[in-house]
């Protein structure tokens, strides 16, 4: 079995998921603010997108990570690297709960977890969907580097694809 | 980060779940034999079912096994201690795919689930969350000793929580 990794950048660090982190990802997942993440979500599917992130570890190799605060371990979001039966290739995911936004939180983080990917993980390619109208997603993966794929298949008809180019992971 | 532990019976090998499981698992999903377990399920609500079921041993130190027949390594069912963040409490959960049925496989892994938790991990109680049109999983529930607990708090409309009598002692 895989364990999930302990990666530390300057202001966070991504590190496995606990059961404590539950309750803010269900607070955002329950939001309005998350329809652009695939939200609102029941109380069912919220525990089973967190748990079976965890999950993947296991299974596949790859799977979720929360974000903290490095300073004061206040979880701040997530990150997912996913591959799932029915999605077409291997995705890199991020969200930022509301507290955290605005201050290069996901940005910090979705660029340390592309090189996780491309580097440890070895991944060759990777692409993050997102819906048209997320503007700030759609800014922040381009400030990554990530160029709109029109040609890759995405995993449902309102997200568009973006993809990571694996040199940028490759210093 | 914690795994399933093998735990084996007079017939049957309890193991961590694989990925090669889940096709099987996600066929039985969706049939109408999963009609007493939330199915038919597509195959998005089964990979995430099933993920979060491994993802709880991390998580929660308890979770689900891949049940095999020892003799053959055939793939029979699942059994599992869970209690995602919307069940009020810990349940002992039992899944044996038709083709294996009517040969005790259910009452054997989930004595060996039982004994596990009252055992290894202490708890003193648990219960078993069964449809009420679920005769047989209501008969294989007393045949373990637990009986229909009127005062359990539910998790949906349709489940009734049966409890299992705490070791040593009565439920």
């Amino acid at each position: 079995m895989t364990e999930a990794p302990r990666i530390e950048t300057e202001r966070l660090v991504l590190r496995a998921q606990r059961r404590e982190d539950f309750e803010p990802y269900a607070a955002f997942f329950a939001s309005e603010r998350s329809h652009l993440a695939g939200g609102p979500l029941d109380a069912t599917w919220s525990w089973y997108a967190f748990a079976a992130g965890v999950g993947h570890w296991a299974l596949l190799g790859f799977g979720g990570l929360t974000i903290e605060d490095r300073a004061t371990g206040a979880p701040l979001g997530q990150i997912g690297f996913n591959k799932l039966p029915h999605s077409p290739e291997p995705e890199l995911a991020w969200l930022v709960f509301a507290e955290a936004e605005g201050k290069g939180v996901a940005y910090e983080a979705a660029r340390a977890a592309r090189d996780f990917a491309f580097g440890t993980l070895g991944w060759t390619t990777a692409v993050s969907y997102m819906s048209p109208d997320n503007v700030r997603s759609k800014a922040l993966v381009q400030r990554l580097g990530a160029i709109y794929d029109p040609f890759a298949e995405s995993i449902h008809e309102e997200r568009i694809v973006f993809r990571h180019p694996a040199s940028l992971g490759r210093r | 980060m914690t795994d399933a532990p093998t735990l084996t019976t007079a017939r049957l090998t309890l193991r961590a779940h694989r990925l090669s499981d889940f096709a099987p698992f996600a066929a039985f999903l969706a049939s109408d034999a999963a009609r007493y377990v939330g199915g038919p399920l597509d195959e998005r609500r089964a990979w995430h079912g099933f993920a979060s079921d491994v993802g709880s041993w991390s998580l929660l130190n308890f979770g689900c096994w891949a049940v095999e027949e020892s003799a053959s390594r055939a793939f029979v069912g699942q059994v599992g201690l869970t209690r995602p963040a919307y069940f009020p409490e810990r349940e002992i959960g039992w899944i044996v795919f038709p083709a294996f049925q009517r040969r005790g496989f259910a009452l054997e892994a989930a004595q060996a689930a039982r004994d596990f938790a009252f055992g290894a991990l202490a708890w003193t109680t648990a219960v078993s969350y069964i449809d009420r049109d679920n005769a047989a999983s209501i008969a294989l529930a007393r045949k373990l000793g637990a009986a229909e607990d009127p005062k359990a708090a539910r998790w949906d409309d349709v489940d009734v929580g049966h409890r299992h009598p705490a070791p040593g002692g009565s439920a």
